[in-house]
């Protein structure tokens, strides 16, 4: 137990680093961003219509990503399991839209 | 550990709130009490299912009868493969992770002792909500893996209501199985022992961290298939009703999705109790620990990419029957691996034929036989031939019952000192193995041949003059003998529970921490937390001239969590919310809810403090040491 | 017992000061990844469905991206107020932490009550959870992000007044951070939905 009393104390000099508002603010404006970028994408209609749907999914992901270590702070340490957890719950769940869109829609 | 419990609740001593009789099973979060609960249900539900198989092997023992016919039959073939999944293998498999793996790592408790009440109480309102469906109308009979169409196929008199029960049954059950996989992932990656590093910790305690894995990635994709069926079923809805065009397909795959891992989340404890046994029993470690871990993440990993192998008749086409072929066939390669490390094992050992080893033993051969047979159904052209026939059946119930069956009656005979401070009997045992064992081939054996004669699966009768008479003859004698078995293991049982408490710290001359306190284990498990200096803990102080482990704290108070009725009466509203659904009341469904999130509103607005266990009180305990 | 702890005795991250806190983290961490698994199923369903449209509105004819962009940017800033939140409550402000709770959930409020007024519209239009497979997939994936966010809702704002009870401690710290936790992962799903099902429906096929 005494390990991580060790670790609280030095997370106190790191904290600063990444606590700040500066990152999550910047989060929310990419994330609106991208956000503006898919409905623009969609609205302007000129567009094949594929191009469109890989373009609007890669936004999506982007944002997920962003808000995913930003915002749920996977990026600091400690968080091993919780990334290896949500990245295998995403496989598998890329796993059940890949055959739904394969066998069934497409 | 327990001084950081200490600090956290700024060391508040609450007088212990101490229940007895009933009201302590009701209440209690001890891992080890949850357990024999999962344990005591779980062979009750056994117990029911085979009763079931009985019948059936009875209706099919000669052509024509006509005992158990058309739906009655469907029940019958539909409970049985269903109880024994989720409601005996899936319990009995949990009474082993509760048993045993918070002692294997040194842990004090799991990680969530009153979560790991409500899995086992949410477990248990779904058992017995389906169970109650035999007198209400009759029991769901569309298959264990309830396939839309016909699982979606309302009674317009709106007298029969088993599919509902099926679906209400699943999700109520499946919550709890969730939330308990979830506790031990956290339990195993958060609680172990100073010292005890991933790749220190026994077989067993590996594959029930691979099996929690699979049980958190796997069962939300049979709530989401049991939602889907129960809002057609329900408020009508179209997922699986092609007028409105809803696709039938989609149920295929999701409960497979789902349906996979879960043979898998059943085996994986399996292969751990395997492994304990064998080298326990051959005197020698494990060989080829590090493979064998390998092997069960790899054997984990790939579960979730073969789930398409029981659709290869559906029409999905050649290139998607051939990947899945492709990485089904790729997962004999590390059970592969497991077989010969067992055997390795055994070579050259000091091999004590013990109960529990003779079952372990018997488990290797009968395995083989079930995996080279899922080779075989794993090449799309030929299962064509297959599929549907007893040639499946044969396949899975040489895993299901070889595989899992026998290794959790060699896990009962080797950790049972442990759970009750009993040895079972040897000797009854031996004629409980060998009655089980013979009866086991008898009635699987032959099946492998209906199956190639064309005889089909879940039909209730078949013509004389077709050479089947012989093959169904065999095999519900197998089936007698079976039963036969179980009731020599009922009365071990009985014979052993009237005597006196036998069982020392460590009767087989154990590797692991379980063996290094008393049996039963006390209250709090270890009354210092040990120090894990290799693979193997205790055989490793053993082989150092040690009588017991190293300590890894001073002796000091030992907080407890507080014991609780809210896990029964939280499983006790779904269970009443279940019956309002199937029969369309929604008021009392709401009533149940309501039940239930009041209880979850006091388990948050009322923080459990616990009490401590102080240390005078632990060197009063007869199983202390100084 | 919350009264004794100061806010200076508090450890800089109270979350993770307990086991019992680490526990929870790692815990709601694993439950998000079966909740990946759950709604990558109903996206699946959702994906095998979306053109099973015999008679009544198609997707393109009925969603109305303008309304789809305010419930956007509405949860979009909650997520950003539940940062806060948690921002504060590490520097032990705990005050400041219930204030920025109180407004992701009055942001919750509002997208719910856009998608519920969005709902009723479409089934004036004919768009109905029984019509079609689209509807039935549609209302099933949709409406269970909504009761996920109906459920955070309920939950944030019992936390918030327990808060006043029981104060800023490392037995309420860990409770803040999961439900923020819950939180953000509702504002991701929201991402795929408005991509998926509002983008993608727009689109057309």
């Amino acid at each position: 137990m005494s390990e991580h009393t060790h670790e609280a104390v030095s997370d106190e000099s790191k904290r600063h680093k990444h606590e700040g508002p500066r990152n999550h603010n910047l989060t929310y404006i990419v994330s609106a961003l991208l956000t503006i970028f898919a409905f623009a994408a969609v609205l302007y209609g000129q567009l094949d219509r594929t191009f469109i749907i890989l373009f609007i999914v890669v936004l999506g992901l982007i944002q997920a990503v962003f808000q995913l270590f930003f915002w749920m702070h996977a990026k600091e340490k400690g968080h091993f399991f919780p990334v290896i957890g949500i990245a295998f719950g995403f496989f598998i769940a890329l796993t059940a839209v890949a055959a739904a869109v394969w066998w069934m829609w497409w | 550990m327990a001084n950081a419990h200490a600090h956290a609740h700024a060391a508040v001593h609450h007088e212990p709130k101490r229940y007895t009789g009933l009201m302590d099973w009701l209440t209690t979060v001890d891992h080890k009490k949850i357990g024999i609960l999962y344990l005591i249900a779980g062979g009750f539900f056994f117990l029911i299912g085979g009763l079931e198989a009985i019948l059936i092997r009875t209706q099919l023992m000669y052509p024509d009868q006509k005992i158990f016919v058309g739906d009655t039959f469907n029940q019958l073939t539909t409970m049985h493969g269903t109880t024994m999944i989720f409601f005996a293998a899936m319990p009995l498999l949990f009474a082993f992770m509760n048993a045993v793996v918070p002692l294997q790592i040194g842990a004090r408790d799991v990680a969530f002792p009153f979560v790991n009440a409500l899995g086992f109480w949410l477990f248990f309102a779904g058992g017995v909500l389906m169970n109650t469906s035999w007198f209400l109308g009759g029991a769901p009979d569309a298959g264990w893996t309830a396939y839309a169409p016909l699982s979606s196929i309302i009674d317009p008199d709106g007298k029969f209501h088993g599919v509902d029960f099926y679906v209400l049954g699943l999700q109520i059950a499946g919550i709890g199985t969730l939330i308990g996989g979830i506790n031990f992932l956290v339990t195993i990656i958060n609680m172990r022992a100073p010292g005890m590093t991933f790749m220190r910790m026994p077989l067993f305690t590996w594959t029930v961290f691979v099996t929690s894995i699979l049980i958190t990635f796997a069962f939300p994709a049979i709530t989401v298939a049991l939602i889907e069926l129960m809002f057609d079923r329900l408020f009508h809805g179209a997922f699986f009703e092609a007028s409105r065009g809803g696709n039938n397909v989609l149920w295929e795959h999701l409960f497979w999705i789902f349906g996979h891992p879960e043979v898998y989340i059943l085996i994986m404890p399996a292969f751990g109790i395997i492994s304990e046994v064998v080298s326990t029993f051959s005197k020698k470690r494990l060989f080829g620990y590090s493979s064998m871990v390998f092997a069960t993440v790899l054997i984990g990993f790939l579960s979730f990419m073969v789930w398409v192998h029981h659709m290869f008749t559906t029409g999905i086409g050649a290139v998607g029957n051939s990947i899945f072929a492709i990485a089904t066939m790729a997962i004999a390669v590390p059970t592969g691996v497991k077989i010969f490390n067992w055997l390795f094992t055994l070579w050259g050992g000091n091999i004590r034929f013990t109960v529990a080893n003779l079952f372990a033993t018997a488990f290797i051969p009968t395995f083989v036989m079930g995996g080279v047979t899922g080779v075989m159904l794993a090449v799309p052209a030929a299962d064509f031939q297959y599929h549907d026939t007893y040639f499946v059946v044969a396949h899975f119930h040489y895993v299901i019952v070889g595989g899992l069956i026998l290794s959790v009656f060699a896990g009962l005979y080797y950790w049972w000192p442990k759970m009750f401070g009993r040895m079972l009997s040897e000797g009854l045992g031996k004629v409980h193995f060998w009655l089980f064992f013979i009866g086991f081939h008898l009635t699987f054996f032959p099946q492998h041949f209906l199956g190639l004669m064309g005889l089909p699966r879940r039909y209730f009768t078949y013509m004389p003059g077709f050479g089947l008479e012989t093959g169904n003859f065999i095999s519900t004698i197998g089936a007698f003998l079976q039963g036969l078995g179980m009731i020599v293991f009922l009365i071990n049982i009985i014979v052993t529970a009237r005597k006196q408490k036998d069982a020392g710290n460590d009767p087989w001359d154990g590797f692991t921490l379980e063996w290094t306190i008393p049996s039963p284990a006390p209250e709090y498990n270890f009354k210092q937390t040990p120090l894990v200096r290799g693979l193997d803990a205790f055989w490793k102080e053993k082989m150092a001239g040690n009588k017991e482990m190293t300590p890894a704290e001073p002796i000091g108070p030992i907080h407890m969590p507080s014991p609780s009725i809210l896990p029964f009466v939280m499983s006790l509203g779904l269970f009443i919310s279940g019956y309002g659904f199937i029969y369309h009341h929604y008021i009392v469904s709401g009533a149940g809810l309501v039940i239930t999130i009041i209880s979850m509103f006091l388990r948050s607005l009322f923080d459990d403090h616990g009490w401590h266990i102080e240390p005078e009180e632990l060197e009063e305990h007869k199983g202390g040491k100084a | 017992m919350a009264q004794t702890h100061g806010v200076a005795a508090l450890p800089a991250e109270p979350e993770k000061a307990t086991l019992e806190g680490k526990n929870k983290l790692l815990a709601f961490w694993t439950f998000l990844g079966a909740e990946c698994v759950l709604f990558g199923c109903l996206f699946a369903t959702f994906m095998a469905l979306r053109n099973q449209v015999p008679d009544g509105p198609t997707a393109q004819e009925l969603f109305d991206l303008k309304t789809v962009g305010w419930s956007t940017f509405l949860l979009l800033t909650s997520s950003l107020t539940s940062v806060f939140a948690i921002m504060n409550m590490h520097k032990g402000k705990h005050g400041a932490t219930q204030l920025w709770l109180a407004v992701t959930v009055l942001l919750g409020l509002g997208f719910l009550i856009l998608e519920i007024d969005e709902f009723t519209h479409y089934v004036h239009e004919g768009h109905k959870f029984t019509s079609s497979a689209f509807g039935t997939s549609f209302y099933t994936l949709v409406g269970c992000h909504g009761a996920h966010v109906t459920f955070g809702i309920i939950w944030i704002t019992t936390l918030i007044l327990q808060g006043f009870k029981k104060g800023l401690t490392v037995v309420t710290a860990p409770k803040y951070y999961v439900a923020a936790l819950y939180w953000h992962f509702v504002d991701l799903v929201w991402v795929f939905i408005f991509t998926v099902v509002y983008l993608m429906g727009k689109v057309g096929h």
